[in-house]
């Protein structure tokens, strides 16, 4: 433990306005006036306050706002909000600052409020190019957006640019997918995630989807895709760094691999946020209206905290390290947890090996590329 | 008048839900053995399942009280399991009487279990009381259903009592034909103790109580007995009646019908049919009629969860305390671990054991598909009783196989006789004749072979004919038969659970079906999974379930760890419900899709 907590730390803070909430999003946001957003900064101004001395020995190295839409709030927000947390926790000198934008929000304005707040990353929400199947996801950006998002970012000389894309909105197919694909290829992006759809409960699609209104991709599909968008991307040179993540050379996330490496630590500060802290995590309301309450009124936001238990790291190691192509480090394994998984899990492992859906190489053990699709399955096995 | 002339002891016959339960309960409301306000509906059907089934498994007697002509009678009705499987039962409590009530529903008239028993009724040379039963209902028919009982059974039916049971109309009518016509016993009380056991069940404090009819001599507390069969002997410590529930008295005498408890600690002890005599001054020769009860259906039952293997055990050993008939083995498979082979007297009795365990004792099992005892020769001239497909010697081996046969009757309204002729001869039935009972209803007679009514032969019957048909069985022997061991192979490995004997010109049929059901029961995997069924060596079927093609997570960030971690667990933990066979996890609806071919 003592080793992780000399690692640098990560601080991710969430941004929960939107204008309209996509279909298939399960993420905590909401629709709100500038006041509000007045409101929720300066809660989360009280919660830097609250939180900053624990941090006082401690170093950053890596900032990421998400959201929800950060980029709708009113400008002058972000730079506020990057003074506050410059002033309250220090931070190496090349602290990855990134922060998510939806073309639809993003103005010239904004863009240079961030570069000069210090943002060096920026992530665009494209998810999917065909302008039917967006609107039917209720998301706002139009092709016009994304076009001037790109053209902006590509006169600029800013490089650090990733992009999402969707694989499996209802309707969607092979080709939509890799238009999308090969136009952000031509942008001269650096990264890019992408994400299978999940259709989580809560969610509108989730509500279509029992009413019958939509028809959920086939797994076979499903597979074709996420196949596919990999050779072609690696074929750009890019490198499959996790699951959904790719990135060219030395533009990997620094601040999304702090989730998927080992117990290292990082702070979430606003609504709904979570952090991992030497051992335990967080859990922050996901309640609007309490987070600002709870803070006027000087009480920590926090709504639950747990230790994770020593079976449950050794699940979470297993099914964080296998989502990267570093994969899974045994020794490291060995020494945590006292086991051996090449002897416990012999004979599964023996069996996947054999069938070329992952290998065991200088101690590790990774999954291999075309199975990552079915990781869920390879993970239990090992669990 | 002498003792034995106000004695008489009858039962009551009928097709299930013509009302044998519910006259019989009126009977003691009439005669005031139970009060109306406790009589819960059915009273002499103690068990749920019977309840809620409609028939009676289990008997218990009832000695009811009946003042006629100024004369007080004692009337034991004893009451008797409706179902084929319980025929020895059966006929073990008729011996015990000297007359039967036949209950036909007016508005069904006679069905298949009605002459089944009627005609066990009639060999035990039983005084037989026709009763026409619902006619309070506008369906019934009762001039129509008097002359079915005259033409089909040959019994006259002019006297016949006209009742509704339900409403308690004309039950008088029932108790005065009793007296009148059913023959008082006879029996001398002042020879050696003859006592002939029709039943017997465990009380936790008394041991294994005998239910009997006295057929000569007395017996007390305090006698030494010998139960003939088992050769056994043991202190009589109470004998009583049924009113209904147990009361102790002073003494059964010649004619009585009771119960002997003499702390005996196991109802194997207690067999029906059995004699029981004094110790000291024993008769020389047993009462006729005994035979061991013998299982004729089989199953493997499994705990779904195989640390519940010592749960099982307790719960089978329970349950055979008071059902003797009960046979289990302990049986190990490869796929489902530990657990036991189970010999049942029928269908029925193997259905309502199963319901049992589960809903007495909450136990989760999986039973394997049912077999029938088989007799295979091998070259070296041996025989083998052959019940669990896993002990079939090898093919090679076999010169001849024998399977157990079974006379059928079945009787339907005419417009399904078409359906029920096809499915009888899908079934292998040989067709033996049509009687026409009127001029809507059909008698059929088939022989066919037990192992193709195991599984879904009743359903099917009540299915084709929207419930209307009946049907009853008996054992008629064994007959040379070409029977196959049919293997499942899962991703090459025998599952020795799926395996079953069949006949050789349904095995391909039974296999592709048994193959394509299981294709949708099993998940994917992450390897493809061949299925197949084969026969000594020879795939005969193949299906494919297809390797999974997506099984992953989205984004796992931040907070998100935790809700799919525990996303995964369930996920792990949904497999470990699964039985593993090999590398292949199988829920337990693929043990089960094997009773269900034809869905």
């Amino acid at each position: 433990m003592s080793d992780n907590e000399n690692r640098p730390l990560g601080l991710y803070i969430h941004i929960p306005f939107c204008n309209r909430k996509c279909d298939y999003c399960d993420f905590v946001s909401y629709s709100m006036d500038s006041k509000a957003q007045q409101l929720y900064l300066e809660a989360l101004f009280a919660e830097i306050d609250m939180q900053k001395s624990k941090f006082v020995d401690r170093v950053f190295d890596s900032i990421f706002i998400g959201g929800g839409t950060p980029s709708i709030v009113y400008e002058g927000f972000i730079a506020s909000l990057a003074r506050k947390i410059y002033s309250s926790f220090h931070f190496l000198e090349k602290t990855e600052f990134t922060i998510e934008v939806n073309p639809s929000s993003f103005t010239h304005e904004k863009f240079l409020e961030y570069v000069q707040a210090g943002v060096n990353r920026i992530s665009v929400g494209v998810q999917c190019l065909d302008e039917k199947l967006l609107r039917e996801q209720g998301r706002i950006q139009s092709m016009e957006n994304i076009e001037e998002t790109f053209k902006m970012l590509n006169n600029s000389l800013f490089t650090n640019v990733s992009s999402d894309v969707m694989i499996g909105l209802p309707g969607q197919t092979l080709d939509s997918v890799m238009s999308t694909i090969n136009y952000l290829l031509k942008q001269n992006i650096k990264h890019i995630s992408t994400y299978t759809l999940q259709i989580e409960r809560h969610t509108m699609l989730y509500s279509k989807l029992r009413k019958g209104k939509i028809t959920p991709m086939k797994d076979k599909t499903m597979e074709t895709i996420f196949n596919q968008v990999n050779k072609a991307l690696v074929k750009e040179g890019f490198v499959r760094y996790e699951i959904s993540n790719y990135a060219k050379p030395g533009f990997e996330c620094r601040h999304n691999k702090k989730y998927w490496d080992d117990e290292v630590s990082y702070l979430g500060l606003g609504v709904a946020a979570h952090s991992y802290i030497d051992g335990y995590r967080y859990y922050n309301t996901k309640r609007l209206d309490t987070y600002i309450d709870d803070l006027n009124e000087g009480k920590s936001p926090v709504y639950k905290r747990e230790y994770v238990s020593d079976e449950e790291r050794r699940t979470e190691r297993i099914m964080l390290s296998l989502r990267t192509s570093k994969g899974l480090d045994l020794e490291k394994f060995k020494a945590d947890f006292n086991e051996d998984l090449l002897r416990t899990h012999a004979d599964i492992i023996k069996k996947m090996t054999d069938k070329k859906m992952v290998e065991v190489k200088d101690n590790f053990l990774k999954i291999k590329d075309e199975y990552f699709a079915v990781s869920n399955s390879i993970i239990v096995e090992l669990l | 008048m002498n003792r034995l002339e106000k004695i008489r002891n009858f039962c009551i016959v009928a097709h299930i839900d013509h009302g044998k339960s519910t006259l019989a309960d009126r009977l003691m409301e009439y005669t005031n053995t139970v009060a109306k306000r406790d009589l819960s509906d059915q009273m002499l059907d103690s068990m749920d399942i019977e309840r809620e089934r409609g028939i009676t498994i289990k008997l218990t007697p009832a000695c009811m009280k009946y003042k006629y002509n100024g004369e007080e009678y004692t009337l034991n009705l004893i009451d008797t399991p409706g179902h084929v499987d319980f025929s020895y039962e059966v006929s073990r409590s008729l011996a015990a009487c000297e007359g039967a009530i036949l209950v036909v529903d007016a508005t069904q008239g006679v069905q298949a279990q009605t002459l089944a028993n009627v005609y066990l009724a009639l060999d035990a040379n039983l005084e037989i009381i026709p009763v026409i039963n619902k006619i309070d209902l506008p369906s019934a028919d009762i001039a129509g259903t008097k002359k079915e009982i005259e033409d089909i059974i040959g019994i006259p039916c002019d006297e016949a009592c006209e009742i509704s049971a339900k409403t308690g109309l004309n039950i008088e009518s029932v108790l005065e034909a009793v007296i009148k016509n059913v023959p008082a016993p006879k029996g001398n009380e002042n020879t050696q103790l003859k006592a002939l056991i029709f039943d017997s069940y465990y009380d936790s404090y008394k041991g294994a109580v005998s239910l009997v009819r006295i057929f000569d001599g007395t017996v007390k507390a305090g006698d030494e007995i010998l139960f003939m069969q088992t050769n056994k002997s043991f202190t009589v410590t109470e004998v009583g009646i049924f009113t209904p529930n147990s009361s102790a008295i002073d003494q059964l005498t010649a004619g009585d019908v009771g119960y002997i408890a003499a702390s005996v600690k196991n109802v194997s002890d207690t067999k029906v049919g059995d004699t029981i005599t004094l110790k000291n001054n024993p008769v020389e020769k047993a009462l006729d009629g005994y035979k061991e009860a013998t299982s004729v259906v089989f199953c493997g039952i499994f705990p779904l969860d195989g640390d519940k293997y010592q749960e099982l055990q307790d719960a089978l050993e329970k349950l055979k305390l008071n059902d003797a008939s009960i046979h289990f083995t302990k049986e190990t498979s490869l796929a489902l671990g530990h657990g036991f082979r189970c010999g049942f007297l029928g269908l029925l009795h193997m259905e309502i054991i199963t319901e049992r365990l589960e809903r007495e004792f909450n136990l989760e099992i999986i039973t394997t598909a049912p077999s029938v005892e088989y007799k295979v020769y091998d070259n070296k001239g041996k025989v083998y009783d052959v019940t669990n497909p896993s002990e079939m010697p090898p093919m090679a081996n076999i010169t001849k196989m024998e399977e157990p046969i079974v006379k059928m009757e079945i009787i339907t309204p005419k417009e399904y006789l078409g359906g029920i002729m096809d499915l009888c001869s899908d079934r292998r039935g040989v067709y033996h004749d049509m009687q026409y009972i009127d001029a809507n209803r059909t008698k059929l007679i088939y022989t066919m072979p037990l192992n193709e009514i195991v599984y879904d032969f009743f359903d099917k019957i009540k299915s084709i004919s929207k419930g209307y048909a009946s049907m009853d069985y008996e054992l008629a022997g064994y007959q040379d038969s070409q029977l196959v061991k049919l293997d499942i192979l899962l991703n090459g490995e025998i599952c020795d659970a799926l395996s079953i004997i069949v006949h050789k010109d349904k095995a391909y049929q039974r296999g592709r079906a048994l193959c394509e059901r299981l294709k949708t029961v099993i998940p994917r995997h992450l390897f493809e999974i061949p299925i197949q069924a084969v026969i000594g060596g020879k795939v005969i079927a193949r299906e494919t379930i297809s390797a999974m093609r997506k099984d992953v997570l989205a984004k796992c960030y931040g907070g998100d760890v935790t809700r799919k971690r525990k996303l995964l667990e369930k996920q792990k933990e949904g497999k470990k419900r699964m039985r593993r066979l090999g590398s292949v996890d199988l829920p337990s609806e693929a043990f089960v899709s094997i009773l269900k071919l034809d869905d």
